[in-house]
């Protein structure tokens, strides 16, 4: 199997996974965008949302960086730069969710 | 030796259809709700940080503006929930025919709108 093939499949699955994750967010998120610091603060501190945010940023930051690595294989020509951009967007895909993660299971 | 790898053909020289329209879409709003989901994390995180920091990003998503921007990640997340799930449905061999792929494109469209007032009704306790 090479590696576009793999690129698919992964792509595939992480969308399956994301689909009701997508929905769960997007219906909490309307829930308690314009609410309080402790309503906002209590739902995040949820062991049940805490779980199903942390699964969902994980799985969002890993399609969109298999997804924009797609993109910037049709459009950047420049081997160099396309390089740089992949790293950066990989860098980004592990870190920004990790240190979510982080400062939500340290949030009381 | 330098890599001469083909590039997609620009957008321009296409002829528009629906599918066209969808997929595009499908891309653009895929930018905006990863660019929303970093700010997400940002406004997640800043709660640990207390109740000081919260008071600025509290007063813009309660504003005009704020609401604007929940409804529109609300349709953007609808849009790209209703692609992925035709996207799933043509990789697994279905909906190639010309007047399908209009019929289910339309579906995206229109069904996103519908789809955003939904959820938002639902999050908002409504239904």
């Amino acid at each position: 199997m090479n590696l576009a093939t793999k690129k698919w499949i992964f792509l595939k699955i992480s969308s399956i996974v994301l689909l009701p994750l997508m929905l769960w967010f997007i219906v909490n998120f309307i829930a308690i965008y314009d609410s309080s610091y402790l309503e906002v603060v209590e739902f995040f501190t949820n062991s049940k949302s805490k779980f199903l945010f942390s699964l969902f940023i994980i799985f969002a930051y890993f399609f969109s960086a298999l997804s924009i690595s797609e993109v910037f294989e049709d459009y950047i020509e420049d081997d160099k730069i396309k390089y740089v951009a992949n790293r950066v967007l990989f860098i980004s895909a592990i870190t920004i969710p990790l240190l979510t993660i982080i400062f939500l299971f340290n949030l009381n | 030796m330098e890599n001469k790898s083909p590039l997609s053909p620009h957008i321009q020289i296409y002829r528009w259809h629906i599918s066209s329209l969808v997929s595009i879409s499908h891309r653009v709003t895929g930018i905006i709700n990863i660019i929303a989901i970093t700010l997400i994390c940002i406004w997640a995180s800043l709660l640990f940080f207390g109740e000081v920091n919260y008071v600025m990003i509290n007063f813009v998503l309660n504003s005009f503006l704020g609401k604007f921007i929940a409804l529109g990640l609300t349709w953007s997340f609808s849009f790209q929930i209703l692609s992925e799930i035709r996207h799933l449905i043509m990789d697994m061999g279905y909906g190639f025919e010309l007047q399908t792929t209009r019929i289910t494109g339309l579906v995206v469209i229109f069904g996103s709108i519908l789809l955003t007032i939904v959820i938002y009704l639902l999050g908002k306790n409504l239904i």
